[in-house]
């Protein structure tokens, strides 16, 4: 394990002399690596960082206002509100892979801008070891302004965090004083709610994603999950007050990990169960069913898509 | 300090295998699996798991370099096919969660986990048949040969990733691999 004050001075130092007196970006996506590495930059450059957060619409509830909070002390934050953007780029589109490929593409767009007005001459990324490792093979891409270096010619890119795994990135976050909000935030992918229904990205099933993931994220704290989740997988039959309904399926996904690389479905009990469905069915009448599922990575992801 | 090499076989896995021996102090070094074989010292050679047996690059010449080998999933399968063993699908894939019951007490690679031991597996293909000189020394209800080793030789497989947080021995494994490695080189040093 790294020693994490060790870890911070050094990278602080060392973001210091390779920056200098230049101006550098980093995309912050609210996550743990990203806000970890931003912190450490400022640290170490202070408003010569910008952090820019863009605001895909496919957040969790609460999530933009949280990061505005959260990174208040930085004065060169900028939110950038790409909703409307990312949503019609979107529509129509129901390949799995193709809906992740428009939301890097759009990142990198949006993202472009912004780097372009600060006149950024390096880009910090929040890159840990298993990205990169990932990367190098053809599992994923992570970060959702990978392709960015090939659109500018940036003098460098720093990545502070690369020899770390995620755990050891909550370590330096907790020493960097980074709120528990930060440091103990459950993973969330790049994509955000996109790969968390299946199918297209409407308005109506972003709606029900996000506050059944409100739900779920609320009723499990107290399983302490390394990440909980809610995807909206389909359509069946129900019915509500004498009427047949042909509504949405929301899948429930709580799961115990230490790096995400396996992950055991977490055994919850029928009176959390019940609430959980009863909250979502109630306040959704789109919504015909809540299913729990109880699968382990392997065989299955943690994420739907 | 004891040098040991990972082989990446292309595994999922593969990186949590080199941070299991870094959090355990040893000098690791993660090397793509076609590095030439004459390029390699160290004290003990971990061949990762991966996708595909047709992927598995300069592997079997790892064999032949007198250090001991630790075989994890495809890197134990690859062993038992390049021995004369076999390889083939299973009836019923091993995925999370198998309970593996040990079957020799006193072998320097998992003995000490007996009588049984939970593990995290993810595999579609298991060795069938150990190769000649080997003993088959765990099991399970999904997977008849869990584990296998050849201590003349010291080469060693495991079915299941020690290397995974889930497993909930995993570290043992890589201590008593360890212990194989620094008793083989010891007279050298």
């Amino acid at each position: 394990m790294v020693n994490p004050e060790e870890f911070i001075e050094e990278k602080i130092e060392e973001i210091a002399d390779e920056v200098g007196e230049k101006n550098a970006v980093i995309g912050l996506s609210g996550g743990v690596d990203s806000s970890t590495a931003a912190a450490l930059a400022y640290e170490a450059i202070g408003d010569q960082l910008t952090a820019v957060y863009v605001d895909t619409g496919l957040m969790r509830k609460g999530e933009t206002d949280e990061i505005r909070e959260t990174f208040d002390y930085m004065d060169s934050l900028r939110i950038v509100d790409a909703k409307h953007r990312f949503l019609e780029e979107l529509e129509g589109e129901t390949d799995p892979e193709e809906k992740r490929h428009i939301i890097g593409e759009q990142f990198i767009r949006e993202f472009e801008t912004v780097a372009r007005e600060v006149d950024a001459d390096y880009l910090v990324q929040g890159t840990i070891y298993p990205d990169r490792i990932e990367s190098e093979g053809t599992i994923k891409s992570h970060h959702n302004v990978g392709g960015l270096p090939e659109r500018i010619d940036f003098d460098g890119i720093v990545e502070p965090m690369r020899d770390l795994y995620k755990d050891e990135v909550r370590e330096v976050a907790r020493a960097l004083d980074l709120e528990e909000i930060i440091s103990e935030r459950m993973p969330f992918p790049g994509p955000g709610l996109a790969v968390r229904i299946i199918g297209e990205v409407t308005e109506e099933k972003l709606e029900v994603a996000r506050e059944a993931n409100h739900v779920v994220e609320e009723e499990l704290e107290e399983y302490e999950p390394w990440q909980a989740l809610a995807a909206v997988i389909g359509k069946a039959t129900g019915v509500k007050g004498d009427n047949r309904v042909h509504g949405w399926v929301v899948a429930v996904r709580s799961v115990e990990s230490r790096d995400g690389m396996t992950a055991r479905a977490q055994e919850l009990d029928w009176d959390t169960l019940q609430r959980m469905q009863s909250r979502i069915t109630g306040a959704h009448e789109n919504v015909a069913r809540v299913v729990y599922d109880v699968t382990h990575k392997p065989p299955a992801t943690i994420e739907y898509e | 300090m004891t040098h040991i090499v990972v082989i990446d076989n292309h595994g999922q896995f593969t990186h949590l295998e080199q941070r299991a021996l870094r959090d355990m102090g040893v000098d690791v070094e993660l090397l793509d699996n076609d590095t030439p074989p004459e390029e390699i010292d160290a004290d003990g050679i971990v061949l990762s798991g991966g996708p595909d047996m047709d992927d598995i690059g300069n592997c079997p010449d790892y064999l032949d370099l007198d250090v001991p080998v630790l075989g994890i999933c495809l890197g134990m399968q690859l062993i038992a096919d390049q021995l004369g063993g076999r390889v083939g699908g299973g009836e019923y894939g091993g995925y999370a969660d198998v309970t593996v019951e040990i079957l020799d007490d006193e072998d320097p690679l998992i003995g000490s986990l007996a009588p049984e031991t939970r593990v995290w597996a993810s595999h579609a293909d298991e060795v069938k048949e150990v190769p000649e000189g080997f003993a088959r020394t765990a099991t399970s209800d999904v997977c008849g040969v869990e584990a296998m080793s050849d201590t003349e030789r010291n080469l060693f497989g495991v079915q299941w990733h020690p290397e995974v947080a889930h497993t909930e021995e995993g570290e043992a494994v890589f201590e008593n691999f360890l212990a194989v490695c620094d008793q083989q080189s010891a007279p050298r040093q």
